[in-house]
Protein backbone atom coordinates (compact mmCIF):
# COMPACT_ATOMS: atom_id res chain seq x y z
CA UNK A 1 0.00 0.00 0.00
CA UNK A 2 1.43 3.41 -0.93
CA UNK A 3 2.08 5.79 1.96
CA UNK A 4 -0.77 8.09 2.90
CA UNK A 5 -0.52 11.68 1.70
CA UNK A 6 -1.42 14.92 3.42
CA UNK A 7 -1.36 18.42 1.93
CA UNK A 8 -0.63 21.50 4.04
CA UNK A 9 -1.19 24.61 1.95
CA UNK A 10 -1.58 28.34 2.18
CA UNK A 11 -5.16 29.60 1.83
CA UNK A 12 -4.30 31.14 -1.55
CA UNK A 13 -2.79 27.95 -2.93
CA UNK A 14 -5.25 25.37 -1.66
CA UNK A 15 -8.12 26.35 -3.90
CA UNK A 16 -6.00 25.75 -6.98
CA UNK A 17 -5.12 22.32 -5.58
CA UNK A 18 -8.50 21.17 -4.30
CA UNK A 19 -10.09 20.43 -7.71
CA UNK A 20 -7.19 18.05 -8.43
CA UNK A 21 -6.80 16.33 -5.07
CA UNK A 22 -7.38 12.58 -5.49
CA UNK A 23 -9.50 10.65 -3.01
CA UNK A 24 -7.65 9.57 0.09
CA UNK A 25 -5.36 12.61 0.18
CA UNK A 26 -6.19 14.85 3.11
CA UNK A 27 -5.83 18.64 3.03
CA UNK A 28 -5.21 21.31 5.58
CA UNK A 29 -5.17 25.08 5.09
CA UNK A 30 -3.05 27.58 6.98
CA UNK A 31 -3.85 31.24 7.35
CA UNK A 32 -2.65 33.38 4.48
CA UNK A 33 -1.61 36.20 6.82
CA UNK A 34 1.28 34.10 8.16
CA UNK A 35 3.37 34.90 5.10
CA UNK A 36 4.33 38.33 6.40
CA UNK A 37 6.00 36.74 9.42
CA UNK A 38 8.28 33.91 8.27
CA UNK A 39 9.15 32.77 11.81
CA UNK A 40 5.49 32.39 12.72
CA UNK A 41 4.73 30.65 9.43
CA UNK A 42 7.61 28.23 10.11
CA UNK A 43 6.24 27.41 13.57
CA UNK A 44 2.71 26.90 12.21
CA UNK A 45 4.03 24.64 9.45
CA UNK A 46 6.16 22.57 11.83
CA UNK A 47 3.20 22.10 14.16
CA UNK A 48 1.01 20.99 11.27
CA UNK A 49 3.70 18.59 10.02
CA UNK A 50 4.15 17.14 13.51
CA UNK A 51 0.39 16.66 13.91
CA UNK A 52 0.03 14.78 10.65
CA UNK A 53 0.20 11.01 10.67
CA UNK A 54 0.61 10.71 6.91
CA UNK A 55 3.65 9.05 5.40
CA UNK A 56 4.11 11.88 2.89
CA UNK A 57 3.41 15.53 3.62
CA UNK A 58 3.19 17.91 0.66
CA UNK A 59 3.57 21.62 1.34
CA UNK A 60 1.61 24.03 -0.83
CA UNK A 61 4.29 26.67 -0.35
CA UNK A 62 7.49 27.86 -1.95
CA UNK A 63 10.54 29.08 -0.06
CA UNK A 64 8.24 31.93 1.07
CA UNK A 65 10.81 34.32 2.56
CA UNK A 66 12.67 31.22 3.71
CA UNK A 67 9.87 30.26 6.08
CA UNK A 68 10.17 26.60 5.02
CA UNK A 69 13.90 26.46 5.69
CA UNK A 70 14.58 24.64 8.93
CA UNK A 71 11.40 22.54 8.80
CA UNK A 72 11.96 18.99 10.03
CA UNK A 73 10.41 15.96 8.37
CA UNK A 74 10.63 13.81 11.53
CA UNK A 75 8.35 10.80 10.75
CA UNK A 76 7.20 11.66 7.23
CA UNK A 77 8.67 12.39 3.84
CA UNK A 78 8.36 16.11 3.24
CA UNK A 79 7.78 17.48 -0.25
CA UNK A 80 7.98 21.16 -1.32
CA UNK A 81 8.10 22.59 -4.83
CA UNK A 82 11.40 24.38 -5.36
CA UNK A 83 9.98 27.82 -6.17
CA UNK A 84 10.60 31.20 -4.55
CA UNK A 85 6.98 31.65 -3.54
CA UNK A 86 3.43 30.76 -4.58
CA UNK A 87 3.61 32.80 -7.79
CA UNK A 88 5.89 30.05 -9.12
CA UNK A 89 3.22 27.49 -8.18
CA UNK A 90 0.48 29.40 -10.01
CA UNK A 91 2.65 29.91 -13.09
CA UNK A 92 3.56 26.23 -13.21
CA UNK A 93 7.33 26.33 -12.66
CA UNK A 94 10.21 28.28 -11.19
CA UNK A 95 11.43 28.87 -14.75
CA UNK A 96 8.12 30.41 -15.82
CA UNK A 97 8.24 32.69 -12.79
CA UNK A 98 11.77 33.78 -13.58
CA UNK A 99 10.82 34.42 -17.16
CA UNK A 100 7.93 36.68 -16.12
CA UNK A 101 10.10 38.40 -13.55
CA UNK A 102 12.84 38.98 -16.07
CA UNK A 103 10.43 40.37 -18.60
CA UNK A 104 9.14 42.94 -16.14
CA UNK A 105 10.66 43.07 -12.65
CA UNK A 106 8.09 45.62 -11.46
CA UNK A 107 5.15 43.26 -11.56
CA UNK A 108 2.50 43.08 -8.88
CA UNK A 109 0.89 39.65 -9.15
CA UNK A 110 -2.70 38.96 -8.22
CA UNK A 111 -4.69 35.76 -8.21
CA UNK A 112 -8.27 34.98 -7.29
CA UNK A 113 -7.05 33.71 -3.94
CA UNK A 114 -4.99 36.80 -3.17
CA UNK A 115 -7.93 39.03 -3.99
CA UNK A 116 -10.19 36.95 -1.75
CA UNK A 117 -7.89 37.04 1.26
CA UNK A 118 -7.54 40.77 0.80
CA UNK A 119 -3.87 41.17 -0.02
CA UNK A 120 -4.22 43.85 -2.66
CA UNK A 121 -3.14 47.49 -2.92
CA UNK A 122 -6.77 48.56 -2.28
CA UNK A 123 -6.96 46.56 0.92
CA UNK A 124 -3.55 47.81 2.05
CA UNK A 125 -4.62 51.38 1.34
CA UNK A 126 -7.76 50.92 3.45
CA UNK A 127 -5.72 49.58 6.37
CA UNK A 128 -3.19 52.41 6.11
CA UNK A 129 -5.94 54.99 5.84
CA UNK A 130 -7.42 53.91 9.13
CA UNK A 131 -4.03 54.05 10.81
CA UNK A 132 -2.40 57.09 9.24
CA UNK A 133 -5.17 59.03 7.49
CA UNK A 134 -5.90 59.26 3.77
CA UNK A 135 -3.11 61.63 2.79
CA UNK A 136 -0.28 59.68 4.40
CA UNK A 137 -1.83 56.37 3.29
CA UNK A 138 -1.74 57.58 -0.30
CA UNK A 139 1.92 58.57 0.03
CA UNK A 140 2.86 55.25 1.63
CA UNK A 141 1.07 53.15 -0.97
CA UNK A 142 2.65 55.15 -3.81
CA UNK A 143 6.05 54.43 -2.25
CA UNK A 144 5.25 50.76 -1.82
CA UNK A 145 4.31 50.52 -5.46
CA UNK A 146 7.13 52.78 -6.59
CA UNK A 147 8.82 51.26 -9.67
CA UNK A 148 5.98 48.80 -10.18
CA UNK A 149 4.72 49.08 -13.74
CA UNK A 150 2.44 46.12 -14.28
CA UNK A 151 -0.38 44.42 -12.46
CA UNK A 152 -0.57 40.83 -13.65
CA UNK A 153 -3.67 38.77 -12.95
CA UNK A 154 -2.76 35.10 -13.16
CA UNK A 155 -5.48 33.12 -14.88
CA UNK A 156 -5.17 29.50 -13.85
CA UNK A 157 -8.09 28.62 -16.09
CA UNK A 158 -9.92 26.98 -13.24
CA UNK A 159 -12.32 29.70 -12.17
CA UNK A 160 -14.71 32.21 -13.58
CA UNK A 161 -12.54 35.28 -13.29
CA UNK A 162 -14.92 38.02 -14.44
CA UNK A 163 -15.41 39.60 -11.04
CA UNK A 164 -11.73 39.31 -10.16
CA UNK A 165 -10.65 40.65 -13.53
CA UNK A 166 -12.81 43.73 -12.99
CA UNK A 167 -11.33 44.20 -9.54
CA UNK A 168 -7.77 43.76 -10.81
CA UNK A 169 -8.39 46.25 -13.62
CA UNK A 170 -9.76 48.81 -11.16
CA UNK A 171 -6.74 48.24 -8.92
CA UNK A 172 -4.37 48.78 -11.82
CA UNK A 173 -6.11 51.99 -12.87
CA UNK A 174 -6.32 53.36 -9.36
CA UNK A 175 -2.62 52.84 -8.68
CA UNK A 176 -1.26 53.69 -12.11
CA UNK A 177 -0.25 50.22 -13.24
CA UNK A 178 -0.72 48.55 -16.61
CA UNK A 179 -3.20 45.69 -16.41
CA UNK A 180 -2.26 42.40 -17.95
CA UNK A 181 -3.75 38.94 -17.70
CA UNK A 182 -1.20 36.16 -17.87
CA UNK A 183 -1.88 32.45 -18.17
CA UNK A 184 -1.19 30.24 -15.20
CA UNK A 185 -0.54 26.53 -15.24
CA UNK A 186 -1.45 23.61 -13.03
CA UNK A 187 1.63 21.64 -14.14
CA UNK A 188 3.45 22.06 -10.84
CA UNK A 189 0.35 21.42 -8.74
CA UNK A 190 -0.32 18.19 -10.64
CA UNK A 191 3.21 17.00 -9.96
CA UNK A 192 2.94 18.04 -6.31
CA UNK A 193 -0.07 15.75 -6.00
CA UNK A 194 0.86 12.92 -8.34
CA UNK A 195 4.62 13.13 -8.84
CA UNK A 196 7.15 12.67 -10.19
CA UNK A 197 9.02 14.68 -7.59
CA UNK A 198 12.00 15.51 -9.74
CA UNK A 199 14.58 18.30 -9.55
CA UNK A 200 11.84 20.90 -9.25
CA UNK A 201 11.00 19.55 -5.82
CA UNK A 202 12.73 19.44 -2.49
CA UNK A 203 12.11 15.96 -1.07
CA UNK A 204 13.19 15.40 2.51
CA UNK A 205 13.26 11.85 3.93
CA UNK A 206 12.04 11.13 7.48
CA UNK A 207 14.42 12.60 10.03
CA UNK A 208 15.73 15.20 7.58
CA UNK A 209 15.58 18.99 7.62
CA UNK A 210 14.94 21.48 4.81
CA UNK A 211 18.17 23.38 4.41
CA UNK A 212 18.97 26.63 2.67
CA UNK A 213 20.97 24.77 0.03
CA UNK A 214 17.89 22.84 -1.06
CA UNK A 215 16.37 26.04 -2.41
CA UNK A 216 19.46 28.06 -3.16
CA UNK A 217 22.17 25.59 -4.18
CA UNK A 218 25.69 26.96 -4.40
CA UNK A 219 25.99 25.41 -7.84
CA UNK A 220 23.30 26.52 -10.30
CA UNK A 221 20.46 24.01 -10.11
CA UNK A 222 18.61 22.22 -12.87
CA UNK A 223 15.90 24.83 -13.38
CA UNK A 224 18.52 27.55 -13.55
CA UNK A 225 19.98 25.78 -16.56
CA UNK A 226 16.70 25.78 -18.40
CA UNK A 227 16.95 29.51 -18.78
CA UNK A 228 20.38 31.10 -18.66
CA UNK A 229 20.77 33.75 -15.97
CA UNK A 230 21.15 36.74 -18.17
CA UNK A 231 18.47 38.84 -16.71
CA UNK A 232 15.78 38.15 -14.20
CA UNK A 233 13.80 39.49 -11.30
CA UNK B 1 16.43 61.64 28.83
CA UNK B 2 15.27 60.43 25.46
CA UNK B 3 15.62 63.13 22.86
CA UNK B 4 12.36 64.65 21.65
CA UNK B 5 13.42 64.33 18.03
CA UNK B 6 14.30 60.67 18.46
CA UNK B 7 10.87 59.99 19.96
CA UNK B 8 8.99 61.95 17.30
CA UNK B 9 10.68 60.02 14.48
CA UNK B 10 10.39 56.64 16.19
CA UNK B 11 6.68 57.26 16.87
CA UNK B 12 6.04 58.31 13.25
CA UNK B 13 5.05 61.86 14.20
CA UNK B 14 6.24 63.46 11.02
CA UNK B 15 5.14 67.07 11.45
CA UNK B 16 6.44 67.18 14.98
CA UNK B 17 9.80 65.76 13.88
CA UNK B 18 10.17 68.45 11.23
CA UNK B 19 9.08 71.21 13.63
CA UNK B 20 11.64 70.07 16.20
CA UNK B 21 14.34 69.95 13.54
CA UNK B 22 13.60 73.55 12.50
CA UNK B 23 13.57 74.60 16.12
CA UNK B 24 16.91 72.90 16.81
CA UNK B 25 18.54 74.40 13.74
CA UNK B 26 17.17 77.82 14.72
CA UNK B 27 18.71 77.44 18.15
CA UNK B 28 22.08 76.68 16.58
CA UNK B 29 22.18 72.96 17.34
CA UNK B 30 25.03 71.34 15.39
CA UNK B 31 23.69 69.44 12.35
CA UNK B 32 25.76 66.42 13.37
CA UNK B 33 23.75 66.18 16.57
CA UNK B 34 20.50 66.19 14.63
CA UNK B 35 21.82 63.45 12.36
CA UNK B 36 22.88 61.49 15.44
CA UNK B 37 19.28 61.70 16.63
CA UNK B 38 18.09 60.42 13.26
CA UNK B 39 20.46 57.51 13.61
CA UNK B 40 19.23 56.74 17.13
CA UNK B 41 15.63 56.92 15.92
CA UNK B 42 16.36 54.59 13.01
CA UNK B 43 17.83 52.08 15.42
CA UNK B 44 14.55 52.06 17.33
CA UNK B 45 12.55 51.78 14.10
CA UNK B 46 14.81 48.92 12.99
CA UNK B 47 14.32 47.09 16.27
CA UNK B 48 10.56 47.45 16.10
CA UNK B 49 10.58 46.19 12.53
CA UNK B 50 12.60 43.19 13.67
CA UNK B 51 10.14 42.57 16.51
CA UNK B 52 7.18 42.68 14.16
CA UNK B 53 5.79 45.87 15.70
CA UNK B 54 6.53 47.91 12.59
CA UNK B 55 6.12 46.92 8.97
CA UNK B 56 7.07 48.27 5.56
CA UNK B 57 4.76 51.35 5.84
CA UNK B 58 6.65 52.50 8.94
CA UNK B 59 9.98 52.07 7.14
CA UNK B 60 8.59 54.23 4.34
CA UNK B 61 7.41 56.93 6.73
CA UNK B 62 10.75 56.85 8.55
CA UNK B 63 12.57 57.06 5.23
CA UNK B 64 10.51 60.09 4.21
CA UNK B 65 11.14 61.80 7.53
CA UNK B 66 14.88 61.20 7.21
CA UNK B 67 14.88 62.68 3.76
CA UNK B 68 12.89 65.73 4.82
CA UNK B 69 15.12 66.27 7.86
CA UNK B 70 18.29 65.88 5.85
CA UNK B 71 16.98 68.42 3.35
CA UNK B 72 16.55 70.87 6.22
CA UNK B 73 19.90 70.06 7.78
CA UNK B 74 22.10 69.91 4.68
CA UNK B 75 22.39 73.65 3.97
CA UNK B 76 23.74 74.06 7.50
CA UNK B 77 26.37 71.37 7.02
CA UNK B 78 27.83 73.19 4.04
CA UNK B 79 28.43 76.23 6.19
CA UNK B 80 30.62 74.20 8.50
CA UNK B 81 34.24 73.52 7.78
CA UNK B 82 34.59 71.11 4.89
CA UNK B 83 33.63 67.67 6.11
CA UNK B 84 36.17 65.06 5.25
CA UNK B 85 34.44 62.14 3.65
CA UNK B 86 35.25 58.78 5.18
CA UNK B 87 35.13 56.90 1.94
CA UNK B 88 33.13 56.07 -1.16
CA UNK B 89 30.30 53.59 -1.44
CA UNK B 90 28.66 52.41 -4.65
CA UNK B 91 25.14 51.30 -3.79
CA UNK B 92 22.27 49.78 -5.73
CA UNK B 93 19.37 47.33 -5.90
CA UNK B 94 20.60 44.46 -8.06
CA UNK B 95 19.25 43.48 -11.45
CA UNK B 96 15.77 42.07 -11.51
CA UNK B 97 14.71 43.73 -8.29
CA UNK B 98 12.98 47.06 -8.02
CA UNK B 99 12.61 47.42 -4.27
CA UNK B 100 14.46 50.35 -2.81
CA UNK B 101 12.89 51.36 0.49
CA UNK B 102 15.63 49.67 2.52
CA UNK B 103 18.34 50.64 0.08
CA UNK B 104 17.35 54.31 0.31
CA UNK B 105 17.55 54.20 4.10
CA UNK B 106 21.01 52.62 3.86
CA UNK B 107 22.03 55.36 1.43
CA UNK B 108 20.78 58.03 3.77
CA UNK B 109 22.54 56.56 6.79
CA UNK B 110 25.85 56.17 4.95
CA UNK B 111 25.58 59.74 3.71
CA UNK B 112 24.67 61.02 7.17
CA UNK B 113 27.68 59.22 8.56
CA UNK B 114 30.15 60.86 6.28
CA UNK B 115 30.36 58.57 3.27
CA UNK B 116 30.21 59.65 -0.33
CA UNK B 117 27.37 57.56 -1.72
CA UNK B 118 26.90 56.74 -5.40
CA UNK B 119 23.38 55.35 -5.61
CA UNK B 120 22.78 53.57 -8.90
CA UNK B 121 19.08 53.06 -8.23
CA UNK B 122 17.10 49.90 -8.95
CA UNK B 123 17.36 46.94 -11.32
CA UNK B 124 21.06 47.68 -11.71
CA UNK B 125 22.83 45.29 -14.09
CA UNK B 126 26.25 43.89 -13.07
CA UNK B 127 27.93 45.91 -15.85
CA UNK B 128 26.63 49.17 -14.36
CA UNK B 129 28.21 48.30 -11.01
CA UNK B 130 31.47 47.43 -12.77
CA UNK B 131 31.45 50.68 -14.70
CA UNK B 132 30.78 52.82 -11.64
CA UNK B 133 33.39 51.02 -9.54
CA UNK B 134 35.95 51.59 -12.27
CA UNK B 135 34.99 55.27 -12.49
CA UNK B 136 34.84 56.34 -8.84
CA UNK B 137 37.05 53.65 -7.25
CA UNK B 138 35.06 53.16 -4.06
CA UNK B 139 36.26 51.18 -1.07
CA UNK B 140 32.82 49.67 -0.62
CA UNK B 141 30.12 48.20 -2.86
CA UNK B 142 26.69 47.67 -1.29
CA UNK B 143 24.24 45.33 -3.02
CA UNK B 144 20.59 45.42 -2.03
CA UNK B 145 17.79 43.01 -2.87
CA UNK B 146 14.37 42.25 -1.47
CA UNK B 147 13.28 39.20 -3.45
CA UNK B 148 14.84 35.78 -3.10
CA UNK B 149 15.14 36.07 -6.87
CA UNK B 150 17.83 38.71 -6.27
CA UNK B 151 20.38 36.29 -4.81
CA UNK B 152 21.57 35.19 -8.21
CA UNK B 153 21.95 38.79 -9.35
CA UNK B 154 24.13 39.50 -6.32
CA UNK B 155 26.28 36.52 -7.23
CA UNK B 156 26.49 37.68 -10.85
CA UNK B 157 27.45 41.19 -9.78
CA UNK B 158 30.29 39.89 -7.60
CA UNK B 159 31.42 37.66 -10.46
CA UNK B 160 31.34 40.57 -12.90
CA UNK B 161 33.54 42.61 -10.57
CA UNK B 162 35.90 39.65 -10.36
CA UNK B 163 35.99 39.27 -14.13
CA UNK B 164 36.77 42.98 -14.48
CA UNK B 165 39.72 42.59 -12.10
CA UNK B 166 38.11 44.89 -9.54
CA UNK B 167 37.05 42.39 -6.89
CA UNK B 168 40.22 42.76 -4.78
CA UNK B 169 39.95 46.54 -4.68
CA UNK B 170 36.56 46.67 -3.00
CA UNK B 171 34.74 45.21 -0.03
CA UNK B 172 31.24 44.05 -0.87
CA UNK B 173 28.28 44.02 1.49
CA UNK B 174 24.84 42.54 0.81
CA UNK B 175 21.52 43.19 2.53
CA UNK B 176 17.77 43.60 2.26
CA UNK B 177 14.65 41.46 2.62
CA UNK B 178 15.59 37.89 3.42
CA UNK B 179 19.29 38.32 2.70
CA UNK B 180 21.53 36.77 5.37
CA UNK B 181 24.98 35.23 5.96
CA UNK B 182 24.16 32.31 3.68
CA UNK B 183 23.29 34.62 0.82
CA UNK B 184 26.53 36.51 1.43
CA UNK B 185 28.46 33.26 1.08
CA UNK B 186 26.38 32.24 -1.95
CA UNK B 187 27.03 35.56 -3.67
CA UNK B 188 30.71 35.61 -2.76
CA UNK B 189 30.40 38.95 -0.96
CA UNK B 190 32.42 39.97 2.09
CA UNK B 191 29.70 40.64 4.63
CA UNK B 192 25.99 40.78 5.28
CA UNK B 193 24.36 43.71 7.05
CA UNK B 194 21.06 43.21 8.86
CA UNK B 195 20.05 46.88 8.77
CA UNK B 196 21.19 50.36 7.84
CA UNK B 197 23.30 50.76 10.98
CA UNK B 198 25.09 47.50 10.23
CA UNK B 199 25.88 48.91 6.79
CA UNK B 200 27.44 51.97 8.40
CA UNK B 201 29.45 49.85 10.86
CA UNK B 202 30.77 47.66 8.05
CA UNK B 203 31.65 50.62 5.85
CA UNK B 204 33.52 52.21 8.77
CA UNK B 205 35.51 49.04 9.41
CA UNK B 206 36.40 48.77 5.76
CA UNK B 207 37.55 52.35 5.33
CA UNK B 208 39.50 52.67 8.56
Amino acid sequence: MPPSRHVIACATVIEEMLPLVPPGVTCETLDFGLHVDPARLRRALQEAIDRSEAGEVILGYGACSKAVIGLQAKRCTLVVPRVDDCIGIFLGSAAAYRQQARKEPGTYYLTKGWIEVGDTPFAEYERLSRQYGAERAERIIRQMLNHYTRLALINTGRHDLERYRAYARRTAERFGLRFEEIPGSDALIRRMLFGPWDGEFVVIPPGGTIRYEHFFPVEPASDAEVLPHEDHR
Amino acid sequence: MVDRLVTAIAEMREEEALAITRELLGAGTPPTQILDDCRAAMEIVGQRFEQGKYFIPELILAGEMLKAISDLVKPHIKQEAEVKKLGKVVLGTVRGDIHDIGKNIVGFMLDANGFEVYDLGIDVPPEAFVEKVREVQPQVVALSGFLTLSYDSMKETVEALKAAGLRDRVKIMVGGGTVDEKVCTYAGADAFGADAMAAVTLARQWTR
